[in-house]
């Protein structure tokens, strides 16, 4: 079925603009989860587990003032928790397609928000190394439940949209045009930061830079994330992005040598920066627990280093830089404010029993629940999906730049920071 | 002995007025000694002495702190010990005993600073269960220093200041008479908090509630001094401990139906744990440990330590080993506000919150001023060395009329970095 906006506000006249908050007033909301698998520390099992059994916040056990209904896991692992959770919280029924599960079994669309965590699980890896989680899939026949019911509900899609750019546009596409909340992205934004600031609003920035420890797809997307949410706050909004240009191999070590953007690297000052912020860098000196590491240790346990140079449409020059080996166990970005001031923070991931940062996440996806609105701009999900994809098309290509015209997106984030401070 | 009267008259006043210039002008790196039990991998002299040698990071930068270790005292060097290394490497000289490694060798106080790290190595417990770290001695051998050659430089003692209160009393008696700067105690009251919180200064507040894990008497300690930092942000400042009571197994439980700790401080405490145990740790499921029933099942050995204040403020460590694995707290305000944090240990082998304390350390070198009260660690060591007395009567309450120990808090937050 192929819908235009016209046409379809025509097919579906008044009940469309009831829109999510129609349940408001008089009951709790009702949400269905899909999902590719649902094990523990899969992202599924830490999200949905905080609408069942509720999650610390803010000096509560916070349950949120809404249920899950509704589960269609994909694969069945023996590892599976979904049927134990269901046994212990009855309320939510397991079906066996996406559209059951929004339908409670029914013909309608019957549920007032969706969880779409495709994440994990087994599925194929292509050629440029991205496995090829079904999020463009799923959505497609969320979507089809949508237009067959005449109503939407707000959705969230955890991390990217999807591996593949075009895909990933004509789910953004779809989501303005039938108009409902759309959510989306890595919990790194949300997460807690060290030191507990943003880049303050509006800075004129030159340069940043973006560390983790590589991982192409799964990890790239939440360093772009995390680099995203820093430098969209900067002054004129966000531009999008004109170039990109992946390094690896002795490239990679020239590169980080060469010490500036200039020289053909990055701002040498920024990685350091970024490192610096870090509580898992792993000591290169032997009976040390903590030391900075040289470039030759650098080179040493981190051979096969990867990065993506980013130019933006404003001027803006960012990489992110993939120390692959252990050198470093956590996220951190660095920025270069005109003037010469550097940002630099650290972006915490609880890694114990509970994986908290979920938990943040989870807030913002109740507020998209309740208001209908994302509490951030889905095109930050968009850009850095297509940075991604983009990178991983330079790596791909034998580390050539790229144009990348199709990632000329604007936008303008909330003024009000959105990462977890109370 | 020297009364502070005669040291005056023996030394001048101006250096006991403050500390005297490192010589070599105001570029000049400060001297400092360490005096430590031990210096292996993963002790808190490695940790902190190495941060010292190269270095460590602080406020996005890899930062190496003006100061240049010239001696160590390190009194067991069993395998592994790594001073040797170090002092070849960084050019230092290990000497046999405190007072030649403060006079470098010769015959006259010869640093600008003195770190005291009295962890880790094998020493005795006594009937307490406490460990007999020889912190007192080492820093009464350097007292004698300063006594005998009539200067006085800064101390940073590591930890609590002695396993006993009295012995704690003295030194930070000695550290008043000879009028130096004497800073102390453990890395939880300067390393991150999730979230970055403080009770605001001057608030009233109505109850407070810390939640720790692991032994006694070391991580107990930490905790204690983490609650006492929040707390001695309260309106009136730090008045001193009425009394103190130590429980332990079922009564921990009972106190909490009987009023005695707060329900729902413990669920604000654990609404900041990162690290819930049971089925948590079985399948990562949120749980709310505080009022699920699980806690007497997962905690075989509970202990609270009722600690109660001059001005009335009810204060209780719940030591809950097996429920979870880091540091919280929770205060109920006047105003009705609940303020909830945990104390955040980053992962070995960084261990960053040690970066956080030497920090502070540094600038106490630096500047010749402690940048946050003795007081603190002193009534810290106080409460544990009282809790384990109540243990050892019989877990009876005991007053504490000894522990009339006040001051007033700096306004300045000194956390994180």
């Amino acid at each position: 079925m192929h819908c235009t906006r016209r046409g379809f506000l025509a097919g579906t006249a008044a009940t469309w603009s009831l829109g999510p908050a129609a349940w408001a007033a008089d009951r709790r909301p009702k949400i269905a989860a899909l999902t590719t698998v649902f094990e523990k520390h899969s992202h599924s099992q830490h999200i949905v587990d905080r609408f069942l059994d509720g999650y610390g916040w803010e000096s509560r056990h916070h349950r949120p003032a809404m249920d899950v209904v509704a589960l269609c896991v994909e694969q069945v692992t023996g590892n599976d928790l979904s049927r134990e959770r269901a046994r212990r919280h009855p309320q939510m029924k397991i079906y066996p397609s996406i559209a059951e599960a929004l339908t409670l079994g029914g013909s309608k669309l019957a549920v007032d928000g969706v969880l779409l965590i495709g994440e994990h699980g087994s599925y194929p890896t292509n050629e440029k190394g991205q496995v090829l989680y079904p999020r463009y899939e799923y959505f497609q026949q969320i979507v089809d439940v949508y237009r067959h019911s005449g109503r939407t509900a707000p959705l969230f899609n955890d991390k990217h949209l999807s591996w593949n750019w075009d895909y990933a546009r004509k789910m953004f596409d779809t989501a303005k045009e039938m108009d409902f909340g759309f959510m989306a992205g890595s919990s790194l934004p949300v997460t807690w930061r060290q030191p507990s600031h943003d880049l303050p609003w509006a800075a004129e920035l030159e340069e940043a830079v973006g560390i983790w420890a590589g991982g192409i797809d799964g990890r790239d997307i939440h360093v772009m994330e995390a680099l995203q949410c820093i430098v969209e706050r900067r002054r004129g909004g966000e531009t999008g992005v004109r170039s990109v240009e992946a390094l690896r191999g002795e490239r990679f070590w020239q590169a980080l040598e060469a010490g500036s953007w200039e020289a053909g690297g990055w701002d040498r000052q920024l990685l350091d920066a970024a490192l610096c912020r870090s509580n898992r860098l792993n000591p290169t000196k032997a009976t040390y627990s903590n030391v900075f590491p040289t470039t030759d240790d650098l080179r040493r346990i981190a051979p096969g280093s990867y990065a993506y140079r980013f130019e933006y449409a404003d001027g803006l020059k960012a990489t992110i830089v993939q120390l692959v080996g252990n050198v470093v166990g956590d996220c951190n970005v660095a920025a270069r404010i005109k003037g010469g001031e550097i940002f630099s923070v650290l972006f915490y991931l609880p890694y114990y029993t509970m994986r908290n940062f979920f938990s943040p996440q989870v807030n913002h996806i109740e507020s998209l629940f309740l208001t209908g609105k994302s509490p951030y701009p889905i095109e930050r999900t968009l850009l850095t999906t297509g940075m991604t994809a983009s990178g991983i098309e330079s790596l791909y290509q034998d580390q050539k730049r790229l144009e990348t015209p199709h990632l000329a997106i604007r936008y303008e984030p909330p003024r009000e920071s959105t990462f977890w401070r109370t | 002995m020297l009364t502070r009267r005669t040291f005056v008259k023996a030394v001048g006043a101006t250096t006991l007025a403050g500390i005297s210039p490192a010589k070599g002008g105001e570029n000049a790196l400060k001297k400092i000694a360490i005096v430590t039990t031990i210096w292996k991998f993963g002790t808190h002299a490695q940790h902190m002495g190495d941060r010292f040698l190269v270095g460590y990071p602080r406020h996005g930068k890899w930062h190496q702190p003006p100061l240049q270790v010239v001696s160590l005292y390190v009194q067991q060097r069993p395998e592994g010990d790594l001073s040797h290394q170090r002092a070849d490497e960084h050019g230092f000289t290990i000497y046999p005993t405190i007072a030649e490694a403060l006079r470098c060798g010769g015959d006259h106080l010869a640093v600008d600073g003195i770190v005291i790290i009295g962890e880790h190595g094998d020493y005795p417990r006594n009937e307490k269960g406490q460990v007999l770290y020889p912190r007192y001695e080492f820093f009464q051998q350097a007292i004698e220093v300063f006594e005998q050659d009539g200067r006085a430089v800064p101390i940073f003692n590591d930890k609590h200041l002695s396993y006993s209160w009295k012995k704690a009393k003295q030194m930070v008696a000695d550290s008043k008479r000879l009028r130096f700067p004497f800073l102390a105690g453990s890395a939880l009251p300067v390393t991150w908090r999730l979230p970055p919180v403080e009770i605001p200064y001057g608030a009233k507040i109505n109850d407070a509630l810390m939640v720790g894990v692991g032994s006694s008497d070391a991580m107990d300690y930490h905790a204690l001094e983490a609650m006492q930092c929040m707390v001695e942000r309260r309106k009136g400042g730090e008045t001193g401990i009425k009394s103190v009571q130590l429980l332990e197994g079922d009564a921990v439980w009972r106190a909490s139906d009987e009023g005695f700790w707060s329900r729902r401080l413990l669920e604000a405490a654990l609404s900041r744990s990162d690290s819930l145990q049971g089925d948590s740790d079985l399948d990562s499921r949120p749980q709310d440990l505080a009022h699920n029933g699980q806690l007497p099942n997962l905690v075989p050995n509970p202990a609270a330590y009722l600690i109660e204040r001059n001005d009335g403020l009810r204060t209780t460590l719940l030591m809950l080993n097996g429920a979870v694995r880091d540091f919280t707290f929770a205060a109920q305000l006047a105003n009705g506000g609940i303020i909830s944090t945990q104390f955040f240990l980053p992962p070995n082998p960084n261990v960053t919150y040690s970066a956080c304390l030497v920090a502070q350390i540094e600038e106490m070198m630096v500047t010749g001023r402690a940048p946050y009260p003795v007081e603190r660690t002193q009534i810290a060591s106080a409460i544990l060395d009282r809790c384990l007395d109540s243990k050892l009567m019989g877990l009876r309450r005991i007053e504490t009329p000894e522990l009339n120990i006040t001051y007033q808090a700096p306004r300045e937050s000194r956390f994180g970095g």
